[in-house]
């Protein structure tokens, strides 16, 4: 599998060849760029595949068949999103609510691309593409420290975010079949597994300011909302709630280092 | 949605779960590229706007939470609480695991 990805990852940085040897940080070759890389996201690889586990497995079970369950593993490579949608397809909720859901999640990512754009000034055109479609909160984490201490080359950059992205994909296709056996998934809670995923996932942001405001007010509409209307309209409304009190406040300083509590726990 | 996004029992077709996955694919990389188009586009993000942003991963993720507060049973309502305490000490993955443990095995007791 890591093979793989470095041979993918060579056939990318070459691309670039040229600007990648007249430059100062690229007196270091690209394989020491690609074996830091390796390193580093190998124990970030551990966390992330049990998760793309549950998730082939879920999907199966929510009726997707194997190849739509890698088929959004591919596309969206967002392990949240991708759960969220599951859910909400089981609900039967309105294909634009799914969409929307979808959409919400991965907002931070905007965050993410606005502020490594400043260091993928190297790359070229077609490196760009394809570094942005494959970044990850993890990713996103180790090329801003990588970032800070030295210039991002796209080998470490693609070495580091290609294994996530196969592995990603290898994990999703274990689960779709071990999902598969499973004949009564409530005996194992497996349907509990969403939930409580989420909930672990909403605890990690908690060192961000206004967190306990946000997630109190969504928490209470979300409530409010299925208990008055039933699903699925707790999600949206729910969620705008809390996001409607965070843009009325208006920034606050951070209680906290919030890169740590992100990093590798909840991508992709 | 029309008749034809839609099987006889109510679920989505194929061909619908295939558009979701398109569409959802194509909404997620604009997220990804969104921030440096904008950036290079106007030169940065307001303030106001970025605090917004900040807010959605933990509103959005409540909100799809909560409900098991008064739409599961008493196993799910007291495992979602344990939970939240447990994920202020314990990795997420150790979260799951454990709540999904005591979920199952509640259910092998009759709960």
């Amino acid at each position: 599998m890591c093979f793989f990805a470095l041979t993918l990852t060579s056939t990318l940085t070459r691309l670039s060849d040229t600007t990648e040897h007249s430059d100062a940080a690229g007196d270091r070759p690209a394989r020491s760029e690609s074996a830091d890389a390796l390193r580093e996201v190998l124990p970030v690889l551990l966390a992330v595949l049990p998760f793309g586990v549950v998730y082939g497995a879920i999907a199966v079970q929510e009726g997707l068949s194997v190849a739509q369950a890698m088929g959004f593993s591919s596309v969206v490579f967002a392990g949240a999103s991708q759960l969220a949608a599951l859910q909400l397809m089981g609900l039967g909720a309105p294909i634009w609510s799914v969409l929307l859901t979808v959409f919400a999640l991965n907002f931070r990512h905007v965050l993410y691309s606005a502020s490594l754009g400043r260091h993928f000034s190297s790359f070229s055109f077609l490196q760009k593409l394809t570094g942005f479609f494959l970044l990850v909160d993890p990713a996103f984490g180790a090329a801003e420290v990588r970032a800070a201490k030295t210039r991002l080359t796209a080998s470490y950059y693609f070495t580091y975010a290609l294994i996530l992205y196969i592995g990603w994909l290898l994990a999703t296709l274990g689960g779709a079949g071990f999902g598969r056996l499973i004949e009564d998934p409530e005996a194992f809670g497996l349907d509990f597994v969403l939930p409580v995923y989420f909930l672990a996932l909403v605890m990690t942001f908690r060192k961000r300011g206004l967190f306990y405001p946000v997630a109190g007010t969504s928490l209470a509409v979300s409530v409010l909302i299925y208990w008055l209307f039933g699903p699925p309209w707790h999600v949206s409304l729910g969620g705008l709630a809390g996001i409607a009190v965070a843009a009325i406040v208006g920034p606050q300083p951070r209680s906290g280092d919030s890169e740590g509590e992100e990093r590798g726990v909840e991508g992709p | 949605m029309t008749n034809e996004l839609v099987t006889a029992d109510g679920a989505w077709s194929a061909a619908t779960i295939w558009l979701v996955i398109v569409a959802a694919g194509a909404l997620t990389y604009l997220t990804r590229i969104g921030g440096y188009l904008v950036i290079s586009l106007f030169g940065s993000i307001p303030p106001r706007a970025a605090a917004a942003l900040d807010a959605v991963p933990a509103a959005v993720l409540t909100a799809i939470v909560s409900p098991v507060l008064v739409s599961g049973d008493w196993p799910e309502r007291i495992t979602i609480l344990l939970c939240a305490v447990l994920s202020l000490r314990l990795p997420l993955i150790a979260v799951v695991v454990i709540g999904t443990v005591l979920v199952a095995g509640a259910r092998a007791f009759g709960f």
